[in-house]
């Protein structure tokens, strides 16, 4: 259907804006009330406008337009992909932070941290930078051992842990072929910080920031004591709570040189779709078998 | 004075183990040195090493109840007695390096049992009741003969299962292709029967009443019997490490040389193999020696030791082995190291709950009626 030229027509910068100020707005107004979204939404939520499609538009656009698309689907009709182009990630860890950041990551527990390795001799000498989410595998060597079902695959394909079941056995990080999860010791970034009274930091400032909830799995998860996820695993989840309202994987929207991608594979029209289909793409250590749903492009 | 010694020592243990209890307790696992990379220490190490015990224990009670072997006749109570402590010990440490201790229970009610460690959970929780009711009947040997019988026979089964259980707990990883051996359920019943044979030489061998009065060849059996189980384990090691470096594996062989020359090859060449299989081999290789009870003892105890020392050589190389290469140094972390020592509250545990076992095992020798000379005068 054509657009009407009175229609406003937003730019990137607005739009980006707008949906920042959403996510902003949708976090506060839950940390203070407090009150838990379902995880597995039986109703769409209002998504965010889009622009109508234009040919040179910025990636992420595109991904949200396919991303709001996708949800319009039955949950078991979605093939969550990730694609991570190796020639555009700079290694600048951004992603890296922002996931830290959305989940409120504590000490030592990392869901996407960047590899990185150098190749060949001088002068002929590069690096190589490979971020790691969890690969969401199709057959998740984590799931099995689980002794409590505490973790699972959703019919979208997404890996997830739940940590009010979860009794921390770790047994499942023995298991994961890329050391894409972690355990929540308890451990805070104010320990044994002085108590200085600073915004950011010392132990009265930056104890707010600690104590603030993470929103996994659409709920909050305030740090109090030894309250879970403190003695549970944890991972990378796609940012799940993010992607039931409409909006992309943190490391997608923070990814400087938009290196990583995110998309339905179900949907043929789908950017992730396109990218998969490329004779350059691979998969880290298919060896393994666990078809992950993360592709490499080189 | 000799006992003196024993409980003043079990007892500093226990109050030892008690402030890392309370260190677990109060901090929760924060105060632990493995973290999410080498995600299982010493607890795990010595929940495998207790639990081994615990199998290889109760197979030599059913030289007693079932096969009805002379040289064991009256064993079979401390045998049990001592696969209970032994279980328990091994139990404790798994129980208390959870991260949820207190939801424990849903292993039982909401089991998965596609999971080895569920499967293992049940199992030992079954052979620790059938343990219980068997040590309890054998206080009316007479009147419960049949049924003593019948329990050690699904016991015995339970033992191999169970050993075999844990070996399978590690071998169906394949992403830690060290531990990703098929022969390993096979060889974790040679080492919980080689580890049971250990302990029954250290106590016999140290506890005058605890063999009954074919104490002499009691001490020989177990001592041909050990030192047969540690050729057997010795082989198993050759041929599980030869052919992991020849195959060239890089995760396995990284794992290898972590065991042979990594920072902790003291644990195996000095511990697991010099104290824990070659002296020990020298001092039983002697019918002479190894029947003298304190050389039988001494023999025992560092066949344990080498027992313990190869559990944590299993457990922690698999796991300092980086799933992928870059990982060592992506993020910066304590709890993102590739290298473990356990730190002291985590031995302070340790250490308790053994001193525990100890303890328990002291008083129930001088209190209860354990012994083969209680099981001929009831």
């Amino acid at each position: 259907m054509a657009e009407s030229p009175e229609k406003f027509i937003p730019g990137r910068r607005d739009l980006l804006a707008k949906i920042a100020s959403t996510v902003f707005a949708g976090l506060v107004a839950r940390a203070i009330v407090g009150e838990p979204a379902p995880a597995e939404a039986a109703t769409l939520p209002e998504l965010p406008p889009l622009p109508p499609a234009q040919p040179d538009e910025d990636p992420l656009i595109r991904m949200m337009r396919d991303l709001q698309r996708a949800l319009q689907k039955p949950l078991e009709q979605r093939r969550w992909v990730m694609v991570i182009d190796l020639r555009k990630c700079v290694g600048c860890h951004a992603c890296t932070i922002s996931c830290v950041a959305e989940n409120k990551l504590p000490p030592g527990v990392v869901y996407r941290v960047v590899l990185e390795e150098e190749i060949g001799t001088y002068p002929y000498v590069t690096r190589r930078f490979i971020p790691r989410p969890c690969m969401q595998c199709d057959r998740p060597p984590c799931v099995p051992v689980c002794p409590v079902y505490a973790t699972w695959k959703r019919p979208d394909g997404i890996v997830v842990i739940d940590y009010h079941e979860c009794i921390g056995c770790r047994y499942c990080i023995t298991a994961c072929p890329y050391g894409a999860r972690t355990f929540d010791f308890g451990d805070r970034y104010t320990e044994g910080t002085p108590g200085a009274q600073a915004f950011l930091v010392g132990e009265e400032g930056a104890s707010v920031y600690e104590v603030s909830p993470a929103f996994e799995y659409g709920r909050p998860w305030p740090r109090r004591g030894e309250a879970q996820p403190v003695g549970n695993t944890r991972k990378c989840h796609f940012c799940l709570h993010r992607i039931e309202r409409g909006l992309l994987p943190q490391c997608v929207v923070t990814c400087i040189g938009r290196a990583t991608y995110f998309g339905d594979a179900n949907d043929p029209d789908n950017l992730v779709s396109e990218l998969i289909a490329r004779p350059n793409v691979i998969r880290l250590k298919e060896e393994m078998g666990a078809e992950p749903k993360v592709y490499y492009l080189l | 004075m000799k006992r003196r010694i024993f409980y003043g020592l079990a007892v500093l243990t226990v109050l030892f183990g008690l402030w890392g209890i309370y260190e677990r307790v109060a901090f929760g696992h924060r105060h632990a040195s493995y973290g999410s990379y080498v995600v299982w220490g010493l607890w795990v190490a010595l929940y495998l090493f207790f639990a081994g015990i615990a199998a290889g224990t109760f197979v030599f009670a059913t030289l007693d109840y079932l096969f009805r072997v002379p040289a064991f006749a009256r064993t079979g109570r401390l045998s049990l007695f001592l696969t209970l402590i032994a279980l328990g010990a091994g139990l404790l440490h798994i129980w208390l390096d959870l991260g949820r201790p207190e939801l424990v229970w849903k292993v039982y009610l909401q089991p998965n049992f596609n999971s080895v460690m569920a499967q293992i959970v049940w199992g030992y929780t079954i052979f620790g009741l059938l343990s219980l009711i068997m040590l309890g009947m054998s206080f009316r040997p007479q009147r419960y003969a049949g049924w003593l019988k019948l329990l050690s026979a699904i016991g015995l089964l339970l033992a191999l299962f169970l050993s075999g259980g844990v070996g399978a707990l590690l071998g169906v990883q394949a992403a830690r292709p060290f531990w990703h051996v098929g022969l390993f359920p096979v060889q974790f019943p040679f080492f919980s029967l080689a580890s049971g044979a250990a302990l029954l030489l250290f106590v016999y061998g140290l506890f005058d009443r605890a063999a009954n009065e074919h104490r002499h060849s009691l001490l020989h059996v177990l001592a041909i019997l050990t030192l047969v189980l540690q050729l057997i384990k010795l082989y198993f090691l050759w041929a599980d490490f030869s052919q992991s470096v020849y195959g060239g594996v890089p995760m396995n062989v990284a794992a290898v040389r972590a065991v042979l020359f990594g920072r902790y090859w003291w644990a195996f060449w000095i511990l697991q193999i010099f104290l824990g299989s070659l002296v020990p081999i020298i001092i039983l290789i002697w019918p002479r020696l190894a029947t003298r009870p304190s050389w039988a003892a001494l023999a025992g105890f560092l066949v344990l030791l080498g027992f313990a020392a190869a559990r944590a050589n299993i457990v922690f190389p698999a796991l300092g082995v980086p799933e992928l290469p870059q990982l060592i140094g992506a993020f910066h972390s304590i709890r993102l190291q590739f290298s473990y020592f356990p730190s002291l509250m985590e031995w302070a545990l340790s250490v308790g709950i053994s001193g525990l076992a100890g303890l328990i095992f002291l008083i129930g020798y001088d209190r209860l009626p354990l012994t083969p000379a209680h099981v001929r005068t009831a």
